[in-house]
Formats: structure tokens, C-alpha cells, sequence
């Protein structure tokens, strides 16, 4: 389980993220959704979660461990993976490189300095099942900068999969999708998740994709928790509804 | 023995587990025997001097090792004269206060001593990216040459022979040669050395830590976000790059017999290393190798040429990052810009005016570009 302890975070006078206290994965496989206006807090909520930023006070513990001290790069190991808003893959490497890439680093083979990176079979293996999962065979040999942006959202989740993780945070894996790519970007998200037993905390500003997919929707508002519930909630919490869309007023 | 593979339809040939197609296979074929009959060719003109090509390639090595920074991790170094001075100063002070004679065990001294240069000199400089990492590696570089400088056990500015034992010469395989045999001697060892530093960085590129570097320099959020402690691997790399240049400054010092704080350790000879990367080809493994040895013939015609010599080496690096940003080899390559243009050239020869034409307006705008901030430089407005 992964939880935040009393999160506290300031830039300044602003703060971001006010006493947030908050469990995922009680089940294996949970889809949690994290809504909220502009400026409510979710991307530092997830931040903190990952080790991008450190908190001001309060603590963030995974299975009974304070991970507050731990870096970033040390939380992957520990099974925590994210995705960015804006894409972030290796730009340069192919898609299939991209995917290699991060399955050497999970397997602990980027220190090996005379073996070549293409011939670890169980590697290669790995990088061709997540490349159909993501349904990405086709674009396999494309230079990552050079594809349309909906692959390049995929591969950007493709390659947190990649990861292995227990935990997997994705900061809008939709947004600057379009309507008719982002059913397609989500469901694949929720279809592998699900298999893989991956817990998935996603921001998300599409209603209805989190209405359709939610086990559990956290509701962030001026950086303190306005509601956990179910999806239902967006329908009967009015203020919250007043909040996210401006109507009811 | 070779073993030949098929891949996308193309003949390949893997040794040692190098790939080539067969055109690679025989230009490293030419390319080795080459560097081989470099000693004989050399004595065919007195305009080609052995020493010459030989301190190209020896800097060129280096450049070899910068490289591995500069193309993987794109983080560039303003400062890597202090590992080829490290290691051309341990070889100095070796072969005078321990009495080490032998040629092999003033190499590992050398490789050594730059190695604990680049780990501290790497852990102290990599908390920084771009232009302070750069101007880091550069105040440390001035350092070296201030200690090499001012201190008198290390010659001042007069610099050190390296002239062990009773006969004044290091030892290769615990005999003496003559002058001239010593200097064909060391040339092929430096081959040798060249040879299998090349092969090991060939390796490397091709290896998961080569991903794990490119990852760090196309995207280094990211790769802390894939689990990558960045900033160990960056030192890794920074400390192996900094070997190279041990190695070729250990060379350098039994090869000439003697350091200079000017030669080997000033910020301009890191400025030249980095240069003789980005004239070669710094997308390329040969291309700093080659960078080099034009550099060093450059410098050396351009010397006996005109006192403002400086100004020609200017000039070229003008030409080439203007016209070939990817460097001799990468410009020479299949897919390259200059087979490109041969081809164009063969279909349709009035090409030729197209280009001067566009040439001559990319330096009109230059000439206009630069005039205007000569204005702001000296006036202050626009």
C-alpha cells in the first residue's frame, strides 16, 4: 500500500499541497482517478508521491516503509513509476530503443559495458510484448520524436509499464489527445494495468473517461482533499460538481 | 574467425562482436594498414612529419574519450587537457623521482593518475549540467596548469624530460633504441594502443550503458524516473573518458620525452581536444581520431605558412559548422552530405550554381548578422 501522511508543500506563499493524507492500492490493481480544478494540487500531489519534489512536512510510507528520504530514481526500484503531462521519452532512440532502454534499467543491466544491448533475450522478450500490448509494432522502428502524439503518449505509458511497477501514476496521460485517439490511449492504459495487477493513480480532467473507468475518484481542491469516493460522487456532490465544471451556481 | 549475418536484406559481417557491412569492413581493413605504413609513408615527403601525425593522432585519442561525453551524454567538457596533462606529468614525475624506466609501467602510472583525476575532478564538477559544468571542468583545468606552473619539482614553466635511467630513454620491452627506431618504436604502439582503445569504445557504444548515457543526454528527468542514479553513470562515463586521456597524455610524454605545462595542460589544448571531436565527427567513433590528426596538420602547415595561424584553424571551424555540422566522417559517410551532393552532382551538374548561390546569400546574411552585433558591441545599440 502507498500512502501519504499529512503532505504539506509551499512555493512561497502558495500552497499546494495542504495536509493531504491518502492510501492507494488496498487492492491489487485499483484505478484511482485524481480530479480537481486548475491549480488544486494533483501534479504536486504527484511529485511528492514520486520524489520530483520533497514535501515540507508529513511523510509518504510504501508497505509499512517511510520512503520520504528516498530519491527518485530509488522509488522506481521500489516499484513506483510515472509518466509526465508533457511527453517525456528519449526523443533520439526508436520506440523500440526507448522501451529497451528502460527494461535494461529495471532488469539492473545498464552497468554491463561489454555485452550488447540488444542480445539480452529475456530483454527483448519483454520489449516485443510491452510493443503489442501498446500496440505500438507498427511504429516499433520510428524515431520517438517523429511520431504522431497519441504513440507518443502511449509510449510514454508503455514505457512506466515497462518499469514493472506495483504503483504507476500517470499525470494526464490523455491531455492533447484527441477524442478519438484518447479512448483508445485510456483503454489500453486500463486493460494492461488491470492485467499486469498495477495500481494506477491518473489525473485526469476528461469527466467521462473517469465516470466510464473509475474504481475511486480523490477530488483536490486549493491543495487539500475535497472528497474520496466513488465515481457516483461527481454526479451527487454538488459543490464539487460547481468546482470542476463551474455549474450549479 | 568472421561470421557473416543477414540483417533488413544486408550482408554483415560480426567479429569480436563489431558489425560492418562489407564497405565498413574494408575501409577499417585500409584504415589500419594505413595507420600502420604511416612511418614509411613519411619518408616519402618532407611536408608529412611522422611526429606531426603522430601527436594528431595521440591528441586524437583523447578526443576519442571526450567523445563518449559529448555524444551520449551531451554534456561538454571545456577541461579535458587535464587528464591528457595528468597523465603526461605522472608518466614526468615517474620516470624522474620513482626512476621507472620501463615504457609499460610509466603507461599504468599514467592511467592511473588520470583516473583519480577524472573520479574527483568528475564528483566535484557533475553536480552541474551545461554551461556550469563546462565552466567547471575549465576552472579545474586552469588549476592543474597553475600547480604544473608553479611548481618548481615540476619544472615551472621549463616543464620535464623524460629521461630515466643511464640511458636517458624509457624502456621499451627493457631495451634501448636509437632515436630515430624509438620513434617508429612508440608510433606503433600507439597504434596498438589506438587500436584497442577504439575497439573498447566500440564495445561500450554498443552496450546497455550506452543507453543508459543516451538516455541521460536526450532526456535526464526521465531517466531518473526510469531508475537511473544519473548522476553515477554521468561520473562513469566522465572518469573513462578521462582515461583516454591519461593514456594518450602517457603517451605523449614517452613518445616526445618531454612536457610543458603550454602543451599539454593549457585551457586552449582542451579547447582543440573538443574542436578535434566536432572536426572529425562527434556522432562518429573514428571521427575525433581523424579530427585530430587534421587538427595537428593544420596547426603545423598553418605555422609555416603565416604567423596568424589561429586565424586558419578559425576559418575551418567556420566552414565546418556552417557547411558539415557532422564533421569529416559523419560528412563523408553513406547518407552523408558530401555523397549526397556527388550524386546531385552526377545528375545534375548546374547544381553547382544553386549552392554558390545559396552559399553566397547564407554569408551575406551572416556578414550582415555579424556587422549588426559588431554595432551593438561597440555602441551598445542596434
Amino acid at each position: 500500500m502507498l500512502e501519504a501522511r499529512n503532505l504539506h508543500k509551499s512555493f512561497g506563499e502558495l500552497v499546494a499541497t495542504d495536509d493531504v493524507s491518502l492510501e492507494f492500492g488496498q487492492e491489487d490493481g485499483e484505478l484511482v482517478f485524481i480530479v480537481g480544478p486548475n491549480g488544486a494540487g494533483k501534479t504536486t500531489f504527484i511529485n511528492l508521491l514520486t520524489g520530483f519534489l520533497s514535501p515540507d512536512e508529513g511523510s509518504i510510507v510504501l508497505d509499512g516503509d517511510d520512503i520520504t528520504a528516498m530519491s527518485a530514481d530509488e522509488r522506481v526500484d521500489a516499484g513506483i513509476a510515472r509518466s509526465f503531462q508533457v511527453v517525456k521519452v528519449f526523443e533520439e532512440m526508436t520506440v523500440r530503443e526507448n522501451l529497451r532502454t528502460v527494461v535494461l534499467t529495471e532488469r539492473g543491466k545498464t552497468w554491463s559495458l561489454f555485452s550488447m544491448a540488444d542480445g539480452h533475450a529475456d530483454v527483448e522478450r519483454t520489449v516485443d510484448d510491452l510493443l503489442s500490448k501498446f500496440r505500438l509494432d507498427d511504429a516499433a522502428n520510428t524515431v520517438a520524436e517523429e511520431l504522431p502524439h497519441g504513440d507518443r503518449k502511449l509510449l510514454d505509458v508503455a514505457m512506466s509499464f515497462g518499469l514493472d511497477p506495483d504503483y504507476l501514476l500517470l499525470d494526464e496521460p490523455t491531455s492533447g489527445v484527441s477524442t478519438r485517439e484518447k479512448e483508445y490511449v485510456i483503454e489500453t492504459v486500463v486493460e494492461v494495468g488491470r492485467e499486469a495487477g498495477v495500481t494506477t493513480v491518473t489525473i485526469e480532467h476528461d469527466m467521462d473517461i473517469v465516470t466510464e473507468y473509475a474504481d475511486r475518484v480523490v477530488a483536490l481542491h486549493q491543495g487539500a482533499v475535497h472528497g474520496v469516493g466513488p465515481p457516483t460522487m461527481l454526479e451527487t456532490d454538488d459543490e464539487l460538481r460547481r468546482l470542476l465544471l463551474g455549474v450549479g451556481e | 574467425m568472421p561470421e557473416r549475418v543477414e540483417t533488413d536484406g544486408e550482408t554483415r559481417y560480426r567479429f569480436l562482436g563489431v558489425e560492418a557491412t562489407r564497405r565498413e569492413a574494408v575501409a577499417l581493413a585500409l584504415g589500419v594498414v594505413a595507420l600502420f605504413a604511416i612511418p614509411d609513408v613519411t619518408r616519402l615527403s618532407d611536408s608529412l612529419q611522422l611526429s606531426v601525425i603522430h601527436q594528431g593522432l595521440l591528441f586524437g585519442f583523447a578526443a576519442v574519450g571526450l567523445n563518449l561525453l559529448l555524444r551520449h551524454t551531451k554534456l561538454t567538457s571545456f577541461g579535458h587537457a587535464a587528464f591528457f596533462g595528468t597523465g603526461a606529468y605522472a608518466t614526468a614525475v615517474l620516470a624522474k623521482y620513482a626512476g621507472l624506466q620501463s615504457v609499460g609501467l610509466l603507461l599504468l602510472g599514467a592511467i592511473a593518475a588520470a583516473t583519480v583525476m577524472a573520479a574527483l575532478v568528475g564528483a566535484l564538477s557533475l553536480r552541474h549540467t551545461g554551461l556550469y559544468f563546462a565552466l567547471l571542468t575549465l576552472a579545474f583545468g586552469q588549476l592543474l596548469y597553475a600547480i604544473a606552473l608553479g611548481q618548481s619539482a615540476l619544472g615551472g614553466s621549463d616543464g620535464m624530460p623524460i629521461r630515466p635511467g643511464p640511458a636517458n630513454q624509457p624502456l621499451l620491452l627493457g631495451t634501448t633504441f636509437e632515436p630515430a627506431v624509438y620513434q617508429i618504436l612508440t608510433y606503433y604502439l600507439t597504434v596498438v594502443v589506438i587500436l584497442v582503445g577504439l575497439f573498447v569504445m566500440y564495445r561500450i557504444t554498443q552496450s546497455p550503458f550506452r543507453n543508459a548515457l543516451d538516455a541521460i543526454g536526450q532526456e535526464r528527468t526521465r531517466a531518473r524516473f526510469i531508475g537511473l542514479p544519473v548522476r553515477r553513470y554521468v561520473w562513469a562515463a566522465f572518469v573513462i573518458s578521462g582515461v583516454y586521456g591519461g593514456v594518450a597524455g602517457g603517451l605523449y610524454a614517452v613518445v616526445r620525452q618531454y612536457v610543458r605545462p603550454e602543451g599539454t595542460l593549457f585551457f586552449l589544448r582542451s579547447g582543440d581536444i573538443l574542436f578535434m571531436a566536432i572536426l572529425g565527427g562527434f556522432r562518429t567513433l573514428v571521427g575525433p581520431l581523424i579530427g585530430g590528426v587534421v587538427l595537428i596538420f593544420l596547426q603545423d602547415v598553418g605555422q609555416d605558412v603565416t604567423q596568424y595561424y589561429e586565424f586558419l584553424t578559425g576559418v575551418v571551424l567556420l566552414v565546418l559548422v556552417y557547411g558539415f555540422p557532422r564533421g569529416i566522417v559523419g560528412s563523408l559517410r553513406s547518407g552523408g552530405v558530401v555523397s549526397t551532393r556527388l550524386r546531385q552532382l552526377r545528375r545534375e551538374p548546374s547544381a553547382v550554381a544553386d549552392w554558390a548561390r545559396s552559399a553566397g546569400r547564407t554569408a551575406e546574411r551572416k556578414a550582415v548578422e555579424s556587422l549588426s552585433s559588431l554595432r551593438i558591441i561597440l555602441f551598445g545599440v542596434d
